[in-house]
């Protein structure tokens, strides 16, 4: 990559991630919402991490290409960070028991197979 | 001034950020040294731009041979997530405070949104608190990128694995909601928007688009449950 290339894809990106974080702070900051507006608001954290982690974990053209052993692993791997998140609500163990298990099962899956 | 124990306590919350920053920090700053990347042009990304998910896309876009184009606008698309992030906190950002409030504004991130949202849910949790939060996230995030950069021909870790690490958090923040009736429908609607979005080819704006969906439906059961 250039640094003309660079200074493009970097500038247009903070610029665009500056707006988004921003002016939604200040466009709402300072006022009384009404109780429907804080109420939808409070629906954010939910919808939004649960998008994240569908996100991450779904993947279309993975599954297109064939399914096998190592397509299960996120899965297997996300249902033990569920039962430790619901556990401990602990985000260290989460990553600690998380990687853990991937690496593990990364490793055990070419011993299946 | 900052009080020791003000800076304390955000250390503390931040702890398990800047863990995570550490693990998928330096896998990203290996992939951008593919891309040929040096460490001033990945510690400007990590000061200014300061986005996981926005660097590691950038990199692998690039590497896929991607238009400069293209990278842009999908990276922004799947940014405009942060918009909501900024609209959930703005009643948290205080009176006054402008320069502070920006600075807060300008480093949240989906992990730093999920703690920060929850000490000041709880009480007891100032801007001061949460913009701490914030730059000690970034200055993990940082270091990690830039020792990913230098020691990019020494250091291997598989990228999977590394954004595992993303993953894992986003799952607990998210069974750390209240498990509410409506809560629990925001959390469904949204899985199932972003699957849709994804099959019919829109994975740019997914999140965004999944997780508008979510809080659209959520409210819509939350009004049926007020007028009962």
């Amino acid at each position: 990559m250039s640094w003309s290339q660079f200074l493009f894809i970097f500038a247009v990106c903070a610029l665009t991630m500056l707006v988004c974080r921003v002016i939604p702070v200040f466009a709402l900051k300072e006022r009384e919402l009404p109780e429907s507006v804080s109420r939808g608001l409070g629906f954010i954290p939910p919808a939004a991490f649960a998008a994240l982690v569908v996100n991450d974990l779904f993947d279309p053209e993975a599954i297109a290409s064939g399914i096998d052993l190592y397509t299960f692993i996120p899965y297997i791997a996300s249902l033990v960070v569920v039962i430790v998140a619901v556990k401990t609500k602990s985000l260290l163990w989460c990553i600690i028991v998380g990687l853990a298990v991937y690496a593990v099962l990364l490793l055990a899956v070419p011993a299946v197979v | 001034m900052i009080k020791a124990e003000t800076a304390k306590a955000s250390l503390g919350a931040a702890l398990p950020i800047m863990a995570g920053y550490m693990v998928l920090g330096i896998p990203c700053g290996i992939l951008a040294s593919q891309t040929g990347l040096n460490a001033l042009q990945v510690l400007m990304m990590s000061l200014l731009f300061y986005s996981g998910a926005g660097q590691y896309m950038i990199a692998n876009m690039w590497l896929a041979g991607i238009p400069p184009l293209s990278i842009v606008a999908s990276v922004s698309l799947v940014n405009t997530r942060q918009m909501l992030y900024g609209a959930s906190l703005s009643r948290f950002s205080g009176v006054g405070k402008k320069r502070l409030s920006f600075l807060f504004a300008a480093t949240v991130t989906d992990e730093s949104f999920g703690i920060n949202l929850d000490r000041f849910e709880k009480g007891d949790w100032s801007l001061v608190n949460a913009t701490l939060v914030n730059l000690f996230s970034q200055t993990s995030w940082t270091l990690a990128n830039v020792i990913g950069v230098v020691a990019g021909a020494v250091l291997s870790i598989p990228a999977a694995v590394a954004s595992f690490a993303m993953t894992a958090i986003f799952i607990c923040l998210l069974f750390s909601q209240k498990a509410t009736m409506a809560n629990v429908v925001a959390g469904i609607a949204a899985a199932v928007g972003v699957v849709v979005c994804k099959l019919v080819g829109l994975s740019g704006p997914a999140i965004f688009i999944g997780a508008v969906f979510g809080i659209i439906m959520a409210f819509a059961l939350s009004e049926v449950q007020k007028r009962q």
